[in-house]
């Protein structure tokens, strides 16, 4: 009591003001709170998964690479392609953005391609074919940093030339049969069930480069939950999930590119900037599954 | 009209930029080299840099000499079985000839790729390429002798000669490097004038007393 009774007039207003701005800061902490949880989750039934996904269905087969062979015709094994269906050895970015698309949704003119499977020397193309983009296997602040994938940029993922399955990142297993354990090698898949094919492509970009000499330098794995600093921006992850009509005995089975570790992906980004931005602002930086149109679930 | 006159210009601005930063060399107008931009940033796109060489090297330039030595490299083994599986003279010159004239063709190779400073291995070599012969159907060959050999050897070189002719012909005119799409173009002369000799030796009567050639023997892989 006596220390309240000297307070100068000063002091008095000094006090006030200063409860005033107390009362001010946690209004605002309380308002941005708010609506931070507002922007994340838009509906009370958004799933809490970073995901947006392009399910392209098969285009066309070709002997060709337009990353690893470009302006070389014929110089690949064969090729199955998704996405555009333009793509050839000389295909360059106006090429696919200008391109019909095989893909859902139709935004997406990017090309993804694989070596064909072959059962009994007989081609075999996948008939659910899904590209998910994801926020996942790095720390939730790098997700929430996530950079659009640049236009043009080219991404190559898996081992053409494993010579053995520790080679390899390559998953097969078998869709609707969980308990087949998955294999860097092809499976044995139940009578009713597919033979699948996993494959997760690095999503750590060193900033600069769309390509690199090797096709592979520009882009990294995380390390330890975050991107390296040589690679340092972190872009979402395209999984890569492709379902093949075909199950049993594996032994007829090769791809172009040679056993089932041999399993490797090519994608050249062609999305539109402005719908890619959009996806990666309201699916993966606030974590919510979306669908193909890009918008939550 | 108007659109004529903006459409160029940005053009000619999208040809500076990448141009600038492929060549990793910077604008002699005294313009800032765009890969001075931080490395966070999302610098201006670039093409596959040559880096640390002044060479013109394009992507397709730099695929196909990587192409190139991975298919001489599994073509001279092949080679190299003749004289110790055959006897016919005819065929041990032509693979002398052939392999003299492809480890030169690998020589050459290896030295542009290394001008380009691009890495020596791509990630779709060294395995079943179109042209490449097998590492099975080499271990069929180093057990096979006299005719069945030929017939193994000249399928193989048919199936090599020709997938080296096509892409080198797309080497010569998608290609940029001078040297190397010079090299293309002998490449396609060789391999052209090497597959017509294949032709005449494979289905010449053969010196050696065997029974009659059998149809379709060496008719490559296609």
């Amino acid at each position: 009591m006596d220390r309240a009774a000297p307070l100068s007039g000063i002091h008095r207003r000094l006090r006030f003001a200063a409860a005033i701005g107390a009362v001010l800061v946690l209004l605002g902490t309380y308002i941005a709170s708010t609506t931070n949880r507002a922007d994340a989750a838009p509906g009370i039934n958004a799933i809490r998964v970073a995901e947006f996904p392009a399910d392209c269905t098969y285009s066309h087969r070709l002997p060709d690479d337009p990353i690893i062979f470009p302006g070389l015709p014929g110089a690949s094994h064969m090729h199955s392609f998704f996405g555009s269906t333009v793509t050839n050895a000389h295909t360059t970015l106006p090429d696919l953005v200008n391109s019909p698309t095989t893909c859902n949704p139709r935004t997406d003119v990017s090309s993804y391609w694989v070596p064909t499977l072959y059962n009994n020397n007989v081609p075999v193309e996948p008939t659910i074919v899904t590209f998910y983009y994801l926020g996942e296997g790095v720390r939730a602040d790098v997700v929430a940093a996530t950079q659009p994938i640049p236009q043009g940029l080219r991404i190559v993922a898996g081992n053409a030339r494993a010579t053995g399955p520790n080679e390899s990142i390559a998953r097969w297993s078998c869709l609707h049969a969980g308990h087949v354990a998955p294999s860097k090698d092809f499976v044995t898949c139940p009578a009713g069930t597919m033979m699948e094919s996993y494959l997760d492509f690095p999503q750590c970009w060193n900033g600069r480069d769309l390509d690199s000499p090797d096709h592979k330098s520009h882009m990294a794995y995380p390390v330890n939950q975050a991107c390296p600093a040589t690679h340092p921006v972190h872009v979402p992850k395209l999984r890569q999930v492709l379902r093949y009509p075909v199950n049993g005995n594996p032994a007829q089975f090769r791809l172009a590119s040679g056993a089932g570790y041999t399993m490797h992906g090519d994608f050249f980004n062609a999305w539109p900037v402005a719908e890619m931005a959009r996806r990666v602002q309201d699916c993966i930086r606030p974590v919510i599954k979306c669908g193909h149109d890009g918008r939550p679930i | 009209m108007r659109g004529h006159v903006a459409a160029p210009s940005t053009l000619l601005v999208a040809v500076l930029l990448v141009g600038g930063c492929g060549a990793g060399s910077p604008d002699p107008a005294g313009n800032p080299p765009p890969s001075a931009a931080a490395p966070t940033a999302v610098a201006p796109p670039s093409a596959v840099p040559a880096a640390g060489t002044a060479g013109p090297f394009s992507p397709t330039d730099i695929a196909w000499l990587q192409l190139t030595v991975a298919m001489a490299e599994r073509l001279l083994p092949v080679l190299d079985l003749v004289p110790t599986r055959t006897t016919d003279p005819a065929w041990r010159r032509l693979a002398a000839e052939v392999g003299a004239a492809h480890r030169a063709d690998l020589d050459r190779s290896r030295r542009l790729l290394a001008d380009s400073g691009a890495p020596a291995t791509n990630p779709h070599e060294g395995h079943d390429m179109p042209g490449m012969v097998t590492a099975e159907e080499l271990t069929a060959l180093g057990a096979a002798t006299g005719k069945p050999f030929d017939r193994l050897v000249a399928q193989h070189l048919r199936a090599h000669l020709t997938q080296a002719v096509r892409i080198a012909g797309a080497e010569r005119q998608n290609g940029v490097h001078p040297a190397t799409t010079a090299l293309a173009a002998a490449v396609v002369r060789a391999g052209t004038a090497e597959l017509a000799r294949l032709d005449r030796l494979d289905r010449a009567p053969k010196t050696v007393p065997a029974a009659p050639s059998p149809t379709g023997a060496g008719t490559g892989r296609r």
